[in-house]
């Protein structure tokens, strides 16, 4: 059903809002089962199927749906149950043989034991209101609003929640020049990990003469840790479309991208799906909602290269060739993607746009802190009490994350550390929990925001290990396109290695600093130019650590390392 | 990659490679063909479980490309299988939150007692294990491990991990690597 004007859209929101609002009136029982990769691997398939054999073989009159993921790993499998008794209900760890009991309860009207909370300011009974739990109370769900509440799979659920709103505010009501201002205004920074501004990227893709050009988003997320972008895909897809049809309307291109690491299969899926459903609504393609405007979006995959992250190698990427950067200028926003003009943008970035031409730039810039503004995705791992994904307030304190969302360290675990910035910075030890999380805070401390994914290790973790481990995964990674970084981080491996077998000397804490300063200083990508830096700060904060497995003897000097291939182990 | 050329091409494999090139990657200009390689490459794995020589030759036939360029993509990405696995295929997570719950006794509980390293294939045939360095995703089952792309087993130590290989092995081969999807 193709939509040729704005009239035809709004209709279309009625409908779906409609719709939408008959799922939680409580006139009938609705089950939603969250539905996404994390919960795939905690059996939610086997209790969809549960709860569908139950309702057809009519234990209960209710109405099955499937939702994204909402973050909270943790409670996985969950189903929420909405219907005449009570508030809807968030139920955590449901697994295909609890199904019975809970049908059982539903069909009396009462709320089964297990429950998480009710998604209600005020407690039902003696289950509490899931926003009194810090995990939920304490975050900013912008991004994250429909995440394991709408069905990833329908445009009209989207569109129910506001969805394609700010397409059509921005189509019918703004010029590019004014979106782009909204941008500026809001000051989203690129989440992604550099934090450069989007607004000011954007324009500079518009000024750019020389067409066509293009809009690229980069969800490629090849780093350990971080499942931000995957999840966001997974759980509502069309908010990430939305975002990137916005960015293509601001610069002036008639075609986006969305890169997708190819081993993210359901993530490429549901934003294939989404992709179509766009177009069937005539919101994507020729003269879209009879405006006369055309616009086009593919969704392109990776092959599990983390380099691929970085820009210009995402672009040969998505050209067919081999993931390897070059240097710059030119930059791409002057020759990007076939040498035309590319605005790159994060899909976390971009997924903030709608909410930023929906409610004003001023609104977002008003959210977080004065220079790193709006929310940020974080995933947190390790030996904590619950695990997940949360979307905070830039700015809020490490501590806090740590120890009231997550609900701190597991029992009996005592924190030793916590790794920043993925596998790109150094670690942050207790006394420093109190930065807060935002873009520029843990820079003087060696740490970094990047993408939002940290990981804490406890007393078992042995810092040399664990360097060993990060410095092992940026020299399986190197593209080897230029030697500092194709040669220079197998040495400081080999160094690390020469330590862990007792073969260490203090001199060679020296050569690692020697040789790390090297590549940072002459890697031509990203990549190369933080490879050795979790070395550095595992060495700076655990020296004793290091310094404990050397040996004392000082007669035979350390042999430099001998430069081996990164396929080697 | 040479391995390869002594498998026998089963005709309805060939089929199947050449539907689904016909169905999904229809290129409108030679710029669009390029852009669809690694997908094109992506899905002819996930048929088959890997990407053998011939499906290699389709492809590039396919999209107007040369072998020798494909060739230089498979080599280059992490994903992709240029020999046959065995029954079973292994993911096994060493992100950073599997690392600091322990993987690294996986990987070495493979060497000492299965005989395998990263993309190896046990002497039997029985599985193939991959090292993902990067991330499954689901950091909160960690150390974690997925088999043929569907079934995963969590917090891990090197009991239950012997346990999963010996479960899976059990249930007999997986025929279609796709349908997981």
């Amino acid at each position: 059903m193709k939509l040729t004007n704005r009239s035809q859209f709004d209709q279309l929101v009625t409908t779906a809002t409609d719709a939408f609002s008959q799922l939680s009136d409580g006139t009938k029982w609705v089950i939603s089962v969250g539905m996404s990769e994390c919960s795939f691997a905690k059996g939610a398939k086997d209790t969809f199927q549960a709860l569908n054999l139950g309702i057809t073989m009519g234990k209960v009159d209710a109405t099955l749906r499937q939702v994204g993921c909402g973050g909270w790993c943790w409670a996985e499998p969950f189903i929420t149950v909405s219907g005449p008794a009570h508030p809807p209900i968030i139920y955590a760890n449901v697994n295909a043989d609890d199904v019975p009991e809970l049908m059982q309860s539903i069909q009396h009207g009462q709320p089964h034991g297990s429950a998480l909370g009710v998604i209600a300011d005020q407690p039902f009974g003696d289950i509490p209101s899931i926003f009194d739990d810090p995990f939920f109370g304490k975050q900013r769900r912008i991004l994250l609003r429909e995440c394991g509440f709408i069905d990833p799979y329908s445009i009209e659920e989207y569109i129910a929640n506001g969805g394609y709103s700010a397409w059509t505010k921005a189509l019918f009501d703004m010029s590019p020049e004014e979106v782009i201002e909204e941008v500026k205004t809001a000051n989203v920074r690129g989440r992604g990990g550099a934090g450069f501004p989007a607004g000011i990227k954007w324009e500079s893709g518009r000024r750019t003469q020389a067409w066509p050009k293009y809009v690229a988003c980069n969800s490629h997320e090849g780093e350990p840790n971080v499942y931000k972008d995957r999840r966001l895909i997974e759980s509502n897809p069309h908010l990430v479309l939305e975002g990137i049809m916005l960015g293509c309307y601001g610069v002036g291109a008639e075609r986006g991208y969305n890169y997708v690491g190819g081993e993210h299969i359901l993530a490429v899926e549901r934003f294939k799906h989404a992709v179509a459903q766009a177009y069937e609504y005539g919101l994507l393609g020729e003269n879209v909602l009879g405006t006369g405007l055309t616009f086009d979006v593919r969704t392109r995959v990776g092959g599990g290269a983390y380099i691929c992250g970085e820009g210009s190698a995402m672009m040969y990427s998505i050209m067919g060739e081999r993931g390897q950067p070059r240097t710059k200028p030119p930059r791409s926003v002057e020759e990007g993607l076939w040498r035309r003009p590319t605005v790159l943008n994060n899909t976390e970035t971009l997924a903030s746009v709608p909410s930023i031409i929906r409610n004003g730039g001023e609104w977002f810039a008003g959210i977080g802190n004065e220079k790193s503004t709006g929310t940020k995705l974080i995933t947190m791992q390790g030996p904590l009490a619950r695990l997940g994904l949360v979307e905070i307030e830039m700015g809020a304190s490490l501590r806090e994350v740590i120890f009231d969302m997550y609900g701190g360290m597991a029992e009996g675990k005592v924190l030793k550390g916590v790794q920043t910035g993925g596998v790109s910075a150094g670690p942050l030890v207790e006394s420093q929990l109190d930065v807060g999380l935002d873009f520029d805070s843990m820079k003087p401390l060696n740490g970094m925001l990047g993408s939002g994914g940290f990981v804490i290790f406890d007393e078992s973790v042995d810092a040399v290990e664990f360097a060993r481990y990060l410095m092992a995964f940026n020299r399986y990674e190197s593209c080897s396109k230029c030697t500092p970084c194709r040669l220079g981080n197998p040495a400081l491996v080999e160094i690390v290695d020469r330590i862990l077998n007792g073969n260490g000397r203090m001199s060679d804490l020296d050569l690692i600093e020697r040789t790390a300063n090297h590549v940072i200083g002459l890697s031509l990508c990203g990549l190369g130019q933080v490879a050795p830096v979790p070395l550095q700060g595992m060495i700076e904060h655990f020296r004793a650590d290091f310094e404990s497995k050397m040996v004392n003897e000082t007669s035979a000097p350390p042999r430099e390392p001998m430069l081996v291939h990164a396929a080697d182990d | 990659m040479a391995q390869d050329v002594d498998t026998a091409v089963n005709a309805a494999d060939t089929d199947r490679v050449r539907a689904l090139l016909r169905d999904n990657f229809q290129p409108q200009d030679h710029e669009e063909a390029q852009e669809l390689i690694l997908g094109a490459l992506q899905d002819v794995q996930h048929l088959l479980g890997w990407v053998p020589l011939w499906a290699t030759r389709l492809v590039a036939e396919h999209l107007g490309v040369s072998e020798n360029r494909i060739y230089g993509l498979l080599t280059f990405y992490a994903d992709f299988r240029t020999s046959q696995p065995g029954h079973h295929f292994m993911l096994l997570c060493h992100g950073t939150a599997c690392f600091v719950g322990g993987s690294q006794n996986l990987i070495n509980e493979l060497r000492d007692h299965y005989g395998i390293a990263d993309s190896e294939t046990t002497s039997d045939g029985e599985l193939t294990v991959q090292v993902v360095n990067g991330c499954l995703g689901v950091c909160d089952l960690a150390p974690v491990i997925q088999f043929d792309h569907q079934n995963y087993y969590g917090k891990l130590d090197v009991e239950k991990f012997n346990e999963a290989i010996a479960e899976v092995i059990r249930q007999g081969p997986v025929e279609n690597h796709h349908e997981a999807h």
